[in-house]
């Protein structure tokens, strides 16, 4: 049994949920009802900035149906947040905690209606009238972090949430040692997750008096301990289930409906139910950070990175969420996969009164990236040498140290990705130096075509000293051979495919058959916590915990325990935050590595793009289940496609006016390109079980920028914001005198 | 909760208006539903609709006919798809296949009718702005008895309002001259590249040129939307009136619709810098093509989406 050929590791197996989710016969949290189930509607703040003074509810409450009108005062500890709980559960008067009264953005809750319909709840919501004494707003991150901008929290002076530094070697020194010096300022715009499943979920309590979950979420315990808290609850008395997750991307992180839910199961002892719209979720959720970035670089005439220095500014928006991060990583990221002895970086996370923002595939690397990479394609045009020959002459290796002053984990590939993805996307090497194919143009004159390329990095797992952990349990039954196993394994299935790997790792550990695997998960009741399906951790952790639990699983079953149990935490090597001045710190234990290449044509004369050929190339450590892999790889880059070019959610003094997927415009198959060309590399990862790293985030990251560079390859015009729709393009168009026929 | 109480299904023009009636203005006429279904969603509801009731089994709204004075009358019940599969109407009527054959995706142009387009009264309905090109009249029943035959702008009082009560009125039929010899349209619009999505602009174009096809005799042209209703680019065609084809009138209608023409901006659609951009862009690629097709007799529908 301890020598075997792959089983189950490395094979493209059927995933355990199919044959349900493609049958609908599988329950997600909207499709699950109670019997004398209450609905619930909420009601949301109609200000960006203002104290309430009053909340009437007695009309509400007085309408025939409506059970109970929950407000402000009927949140027992009235606070939350994934990191920092500086967010009301319901904003209004008559709350014990300090600025509860204040609503911060349009995304706050007032109140909460249950009745014994949603139409009853919703027009109860409508009945209840709302006082507001307006304050002062602010809406532009720089505004926001001037003297005398309103300000949104206490303790927070400039609405700065965080400040982090990179100070490294001597800028005068690299500037005096630089040829050539490219300046740019990026900017990004919002995104919205939309995924499939609205927010939606029934509270209940169970038959042990739990108050209990049924939602979609990211992380069980997480959600566990945020609903407990505000319930001023022991978190043994709150339980979270997840049934089928309709996508995540980071946008079920925090908390939307499982913690009013709570109070009112709790409350009422009823089942209640809420889904909301599209609407609701667009509006209601939180989005990707916009960032602008100042970026200026240096290079010596040999195309050598010597001076870097950048200013990022990304808005939070009204609460925190998981920004502090978010802008640590963009920190971190803004670098780009090079080395460079002079660094220079201010990033800023800014509170205001816009929709919030928070995580989203990616978690700050795509902006980052966004700003590398095209200061990376605009020095090499600026020394004429080659996008991939000055990406070789720069991109980290083993044994790099990174901007933090500290070196990479090991397993670093940054070079052979970015080779691999060059040979595959028509570059050759001659005389040692990679020279790309000519571009044939296509017949119609309206259309340029170009080829861009971009590469990046990201890490696998939490960073900067967040704990990190995972548990996973086995049972193994059965008298002379093992019978059936059961695995307990928490992590979120967010329709990647977590739980088919969970079980292909534990045959693996264990040497048995697929099928003899049973997975018991997503029940805080039935499981320890995994963390959350998000840094593109989940297989990493989970299979290390796996590993972990079966080994020990298997060692009690020689002793001839019947049946043998094994609990194992996986901990990683720590990780440490950021020094306040310096930025010094070891930020991450294992990183994945990727390159991508675009080839598009730009329609010059409505501005419209068509993104031909994606060449994906992904270090991705081990593909556990290589077809996963690929539809990781092959979302990631439609998901990033929209990101770059179309998706525009258009935000006026913070209020979002385009809440609906007839105007805020995601790709449909038809803009799929025709091609997505998915390399998968398999450079272990020490540490990664069976030398696994990651996958989701990494192949959304070079995307923009590779798009960037193959517009400005077919037009020989650079673009400084995304998404590039088509009135950004042909207006930068026309400046430069291309187009009309 | 339900969003209607009944469902009537009339075989006839006077069967619709008489189970109209009987509401008392209560009732909505549904011909397709596509956007209908989407506006009782979103609209908050007490009360479900008292009746809805479904015109795409009234026979006379369902007919493609050509007339004997070379017309063609057209059942307002026709589908968008059903209109794009039409050879009479590719042939003589080509703009109406181009603007039918962009609309929504497959599904909504399987069930969605142009009808049903009209009387939503987008100023940017795309046959709405094709059937402005063809110089189309609309039948109207109204509520009161009367059967009328309205020129197409009639039809509209500002953006989304229509002339017709959609509890009493109904829109029959719409009437067209066919092209002759010497007379083609054509019809582009500028949407997102691939996919679903409203229109950022339409443009729709008639012309009919003179026996030796060097000259226009007349022109008609639609660029939507640039007015709270659809309107005809009146300078833009007295531009063309006349004058001889070639680059330079074609100049000299541009420059019209530049000085005439003025789009608003839509706040998550398009600017308004955009929209006027794109109308040259559109002119310059309808008229030549509308202008070839009446040289040489032959048209055949582009762009038309799959399905």
């Amino acid at each position: 049994m301890t020598n075997h050929e792959s089983i189950a590791v490395g094979h493209t197996v059927k995933r355990i949920d199919a044959l349900g989710k493609v049958t609908g016969t599988t329950p997600y949290p909207g499709d699950i009802d109670m019997q004398g189930q209450l609905w619930m509607k909420l009601r949301y703040s109609e200000r960006a900035h203002a104290r309430i003074v009053a909340v009437d509810t007695r009309a509400a409450q007085a309408l025939p149906g409506v059970v109970r009108v929950f407000t402000a005062k009927d949140v027992p500890v009235n606070e939350y947040g994934l990191i920092i709980r500086d967010q009301p559960v319901l904003c209004g008067p008559g709350s014990a905690k300090p600025g509860a009264d204040i609503v911060r953005c349009y995304a706050d809750y007032v109140a909460a209606v249950v009745a014994e319909n949603e139409s009853i709840a919703a027009a109860a919501a409508r009945l209840i009238q709302v006082e507001y004494e307006d304050l002062p707003t602010v809406f532009d991150p720089e505004a926001a972090m001037r003297e005398g901008a309103p300000l949104l929290h206490a303790h927070t002076p400039n609405n700065i949430l965080s400040h982090y530094r990179i100070r490294r070697g001597d800028m005068a020194a690299g500037w005096a040692q630089a040829d050539v010096v490219v300046e740019g300022e990026y900017h990004t715009g919002y995104q919205e997750h939309a995924y499939l499943q609205p927010e939606a979920g029934l509270g209940y309590v169970d038959d042990l008096g739990r108050v209990t979950i049924i939602v979609a979420g990211q992380w069980t315990h997480e959600d566990q301990d945020q609903v407990a808290h505000a319930l001023g609850l022991p978190v043994e008395q709150v339980r979270i289930v997840y049934p089928a997750i309709g996508g995540a991307f980071g946008g079920r992180e925090d908390m939307s409906v499982q913690i009013v839910l709570a109070l009112a199961a709790y409350h009422l002892r009823r089942p209640v139910k809420i889904i909301w719209s599209r609407e609701e979720s667009i509006l209601y959720h939180h989005k990707r950070h916009p960032i602008t970035i100042h970026c200026k670089w240096g290079a010596t005439k040999a195309g050598k990175l010597v001076a870097m220095q950048a200013r990022v500014i990304g808005d939070v928006g009204g609460y925190a969420y998981t920004s502090t991060k978010v802008l640590g990583n963009a920190n971190l990221m803004v670098s780009g996969p090079y080395e460079c002895e002079n660094m220079h970086f201010d990033t800023y996370a800014v509170y205001t009164n816009n929709i919030p923002t928070g995580a989203f595939r990616g978690f700050g690397a795509p902006q980052a990236a966004l700003a590398a990479e095209t200061q990376m394609n605009k020095l090499a045009q600026a020394l004429a040498i080659d996008a991939v020959e000055i990406r070789r002459r720069n991109v980290v290796q083993e044994g790099s140290i990174l901007s933090v002053g500290t070196p990479l984990p090991k397993g670093v590939s940054m070079q052979p990705v970015v080779e691999a993805c060059a040979r595959e996307s028509g570059w050759s090497l001659r005389d040692g130096h990679f020279q790309r194919a000519a571009t044939t143009q296509p017949d119609n004159p309206a259309l340029r075509r170009g080829l861009g390329f971009a590469c990046g990095f990201k890490n696998v797992g939490y960073s900067f000293g967040f704990p990190e952990q995972n548990w996973a349990a086995i049972e193994l039954y059965g008298s002379a051979e093992i019978e059936h196993v059961v695995v307990r394994a928490g992590g979120a299935d967010v329709g990647q495919g977590a739980h088919t790997v969970f079980v292909q790792m534990s045959a693996e550990a264990l040497g048995v058959p697929l099928e003899k695997v049973r997975l018991i998960t997503h029940d805080t009741a039935q499981t320890r916590t995994a963390g959350s399906a998000s840094a593109s951790r989940m297989t990493f952790m989970t299979g290390n915990a796996i590993r972990g639990a079966a080994a020990q699983a298997l060692e009690n079953w020689r002793n001839e325990d019947r049946p043998a149990l094994a609990t194992y935490q996986y901990r990683p090597p720590k990780t440490t935050p950021y020094d306040p001045q310096t930025g010094k710190s070891e930020p991450n234990y294992a990183y994945g590595y990727v390159a991508q290449s675009v080839e598009l044509d730009v329609d010059i004369e409505t501005g419209h793009i068509f993104v031909r050929r994606v060449v994906s190339v992904n270090d991705v450590g081990k593909a556990i289940n290589p077809q996963l892999v690929e539809g990781q790889i092959e979302g990631a880059v439609v998901q990033a496609q929209g990101y770059a070019l179309m998706e525009n959610l258009i935000s006026r003094q913070g209020r979002v006016l385009n809440p609906f997927l007839s105007t805020y415009l995601i790709p449909t198959v038809l803009d799929v390109p025709p091609e997505v060309k998915s390399l998968i590399l398999e450079y272990p990862d020490p540490i990664g079980p069976w030398g696994a790293r990651g996958v989701a985030e990494m192949p959304f990251i070079p995307l923009a920028p590779a798009i960037i560079a193959a517009f400005h390859d077919a037009t020989g015009v650079w673009m400084h914001t995304i998404p590039l729709t088509p009135d950004r393009v042909v207006k930068a168009l026309r400046e430069h005198g291309l187009g009309l026929l | 909760m339900p969003l209607w109480k009944s469902y009537h299904i009339p075989r006839t023009v006077d069967e619709a208006l008489a189970t109209l009636a009987q509401y008392g203005g209560a009732a909505r006429i549904v011909a397709g539903g596509t956007d209908l279904m989407v506006d009782l969603q979103y609209t908050d509801h007490v009360q479900p609709l008292e009746a809805l009731v479904d015109v795409t089994r009234v026979q006379e709204m369902l007919d493609i006919h050509q007339e004997a004075d070379d017309s063609c009358r057209l059942g307002a019940a026709v589908t968008h798809a059903t209109i794009v599969k039409s050879t009479l109407l590719e042939a003589r009527a080509t703009c109406l296949v181009e603007s039918c054959g962009v609309v929504g995706g497959p599904q909504v142009r399987n069930v969605g009718t142009l009808g049903g387009n009209v009387a939503h009264a987008l100023p940017a309905g795309d046959g709405t702005t094709s059937l402005m090109a063809l110089d189309a009249q609309a039948l109207v029943a109204w509520g009161g008895g009367l059967h009328e035959w309205l020129p197409l702008p009639a039809l509209f009082r500002g953006p989304g309002v229509s002339a017709l009560d959609h509890g009493k009125d109904l829109l029959v039929a719409f009437r067209f001259t066919l092209c002759a010899p010497g007379e083609a349209t054509a019809f582009k619009r500028i949407m997102r590249p691939q996919g679903v999505a409203l229109p950022i602009l339409g443009c729709a174009v008639w012309v009919k040129l003179n026996a030796a096809r060097t000259h226009y005799d007349d022109v008609r042209v639609c660029v939507s939307p640039v007015a709270p209703k659809p309107v005809r680019a009146v300078e833009v065609e007295a531009a063309l009136r006349g004058q001889p084809v070639g680059q330079q009138t074609l100049e000299n209608a541009v420059a019209a619709a530049h000085r005439t023409l003025h789009p608003r901006a839509s706040a998550y659609r398009a600017t308004a810098e955009y929209r006027q951009h794109m109308i040259e862009t559109l002119l310059r690629q309808t008229l030549p093509l509308a202008t070839e097709r009446a040289k040489t007799g032959e048209a055949r529908a582009e762009g038309v989406g799959l399905g």
